[in-house]
């Protein structure tokens, strides 16, 4: 690997969001392509950070810091991507669902998310159905992912899903789920495209579904 | 056998006549104002105004024509609110909201909002430990939160003998550190700006000691329990590692937790929700008397496993039916069969005190809440 970007991919391992803006200028400026700096810097070493967390390295501290590093360099390097006309790896909206105003899970999925290469539409928290039916309907999104806390709000992750059928829109795209009492029998149950845990897994399952 | 005794023998890890219950001693053991006027309809009470007691949750103080209709063992005698602090809720668009005595910022969708939730965090900027020296803290020591409390705590314990709980000023330090600083910004500290996150939560700890020093004093001698939490797990796992809980916070709490050991003889009841199982042993070890709310849902914390592992080491307030899988929406006979499983599982020998795990969420059916109760009166039976 260049050794700016073995630089840059040991930054954002190590989460220092101080550094990453300026090494990613710095490969800029030595004539690398920025889907290099993306794939080999950036991606690479998200994967490594998920891969981490998976196997019980890294918590919720070290990930955080290493996709706010991410995001950091991110931001510098977004405008080249967008001149170079280097195509995100999908597109997702996603949100907590209506009555639910929890964050920190959606959050970090949508950081690990953009950290794999995917575009991000998030619409915050206590998103109503028909807020993701039009983001939908708008041709914006190839993937629906929806975050729930509570056993209480669960069930609007289930009036979503209804919510884009009834637009007839449901089969434009995928729809994920996630949320401490989410399970995959969940997801079966109410007709969702799949079930992550974690936002390490929901990094995987959003690349399968692109590729489904 | 009066409640009170019988919550005592099963701190001490005896057998009672029956299990000990708790709905509403706690603000992790209590139930949701929608799901308590149901009850309350159902069980033919009447059809009271709830008090509100935790403006958070929308939990309900359980009356004492229910406590007595259910049989439940324990009282609360929380602390009040400081005479410098009064909540004013307001609206913004789509939600109420208010700000609480610390300066964070709580609100509840007005269609469809079931709790308060934080949006405003007041340290969120904060770059240095003289801001949080600064900071505004609430006077832990006011005297008005303490008016009644022994009374209160003497009238419970010898002439209704009940048990007796008593509430802790705030949630843990590592919760009040995460509310004060945002989530993002808190798990970012304990990676990279350790030295603020000790300092914050040594403040809080601080503060916290400031109000022990007090409520023991004036209604000690009468308290069974006194409640301290802090949550640090997920469903599946740990949020932050074992190790840097051990590293970074058990030190504060071993430190919090003999200052309070030091001045009453009451158990020490501790909250943490989640997989949270590597640290019971620490917890114990730092001297963690009680266990709540045993969050059987989550992973590596089956019933039958905790009880055999840690269950002559401390007592299981809580993990009496799964809340999160069962009680609100599974059959009648799963709740039955969940709710067995758990007592035959935590209840031998004692150091079992049975409530739901955490609070009894808003659209949990009266006839699911009595079923558990009634498995509860069948099998939490002693010999």
């Amino acid at each position: 690997m260049e050794p700016i970007l073995q630089n840059l991919y040991d930054a954002i391992m190590n989460g220092e969001a101080n550094s990453t803006p300026g090494l990613v200028n710095q490969a800029l400026n030595q004539g690398l392509p920025a889907s290099q700096i993306l794939n080999e810097g950036m991606i690479a070493a998200m994967n490594h950070v998920g891969m981490l967390f998976e196997e019980g390295e890294f918590f919720v501290p070290e990930m955080l810091i290493a996709a706010r590093a991410m995001q950091a360099g991110l931001a510098v390097l977004k405008p080249h991507l967008a001149e170079a006309e280097v195509k995100a790896a999908g597109r997702i909206v996603a949100g907590t669902v209506k009555g639910d105003l929890h964050d920190i899970g959606k959050n970090l999925v949508c950081m690990l998310l953009e950290g794999a290469g995917f575009e991000i539409i998030d619409l915050g928290t206590d998103v109503a159905p028909e807020k993701f039916v039009q983001v939908v309907q708008e041709g914006r999104a190839d993937v629906v992912a929806l975050s729930a806390l509570l056993t209480t709000t669960m069930p609007n992750m289930k009036a979503t899903i209804e919510a884009l059928n009834n637009a007839g829109v449901r089969g434009n795209v995928k729809v994920m789920i996630g949320g401490a009492p989410v399970t995959q029998a969940y997801a079966d149950q109410i007709g969702a495209d799949g079930y992550a845990p974690d936002a390490s897994r929901a990094v995987a399952l959003a690349k399968s579904l692109m590729d489904a | 056998m009066n409640s009170r005794e019988r919550l005592l023998l099963a701190l001490n890890h005896k057998e009672a006549d029956r299990v000990p219950f708790d709905l509403g001693a706690t603000v992790l053991t209590s139930i949701h104002h929608k799901s308590y006027r149901a009850l309350r309809i159902y069980l033919g009470l009447p059809d009271v105004q709830p008090r509100i007691v935790d403006i958070f949750q929308q939990i309900v103080s359980v009356d004492d024509d229910m406590r007595k209709r259910l049989k439940v063992d324990v009282r609360d005698v929380a602390a009040r609110s400081s005479a410098a602090f009064r909540i004013e809720i307001k609206e913004m668009p789509g939600y109420t909201y208010f700000y609480d005595e610390w300066g964070i910022g709580w609100r509840m969708p007005v269609e469809g909002g079931w709790y308060y939730d934080m949006f405003d965090h007041p340290l969120k900027d904060i770059q240095s430990i003289a801001e949080i020296e600064n900071y505004n803290w609430p006077d832990p020591a006011d005297p008005a939160r303490f008016v009644g409390m022994g009374k209160r705590a003497k009238h419970a314990a010898t002439v209704e003998q009940h048990g007796v709980f008593m509430g802790g000023l705030c949630a843990g330090i590592m919760e009040m550190a995460a509310w004060m600083r945002g989530f993002a910004n808190y798990f970012s500290d304990f990676a990279n700006n350790e030295k603020l996150l000790v300092a914050l939560m040594r403040q809080v700890m601080d503060l916290k000691m400031g109000y022990w020093e007090k409520a023991l004093a004036e209604a000690g001698e009468y308290v069974d329990v006194v409640n301290e939490a802090d949550d640090f797990a997920g469903q599946f796992r740990m949020l932050i590692s074992p190790a840097m809980y051990r590293r970074i916070v058990k030190p504060l709490h071993k430190e919090l937790f003999d200052f309070i050991h030091a001045r009453t003889n009451a158990k020490l009841f501790f909250h943490s929700c989640g997989a949270i199982r590597p640290v019971i042993g620490d917890l114990i070890e730092i001297g963690v008397d009680i266990l709540n709310p045993v969050q059987v849902s989550a992973t590596g914390m089956d019933s039958a496993e905790l009880k055999r592992e840690f269950g002559k080491d401390i007592t299981f307030w809580g993990g009496g039916v799964d809340t999160q899988r069962v009680l609100g929406d599974a059959t009648l006979d799963d709740v039955r069969a969940d709710t067995r499983k758990r007592i035959e599982d935590l209840a031998p020998g004692g150091g079992f005190v049975f409530a739901t795990v955490h609070n009894i969420q808003g659209n949990v059916p009266p006839e699911n809440i009595m079923a558990m109760w009634e498995t509860l009166q069948e099998f939490g039976v002693y010999n």
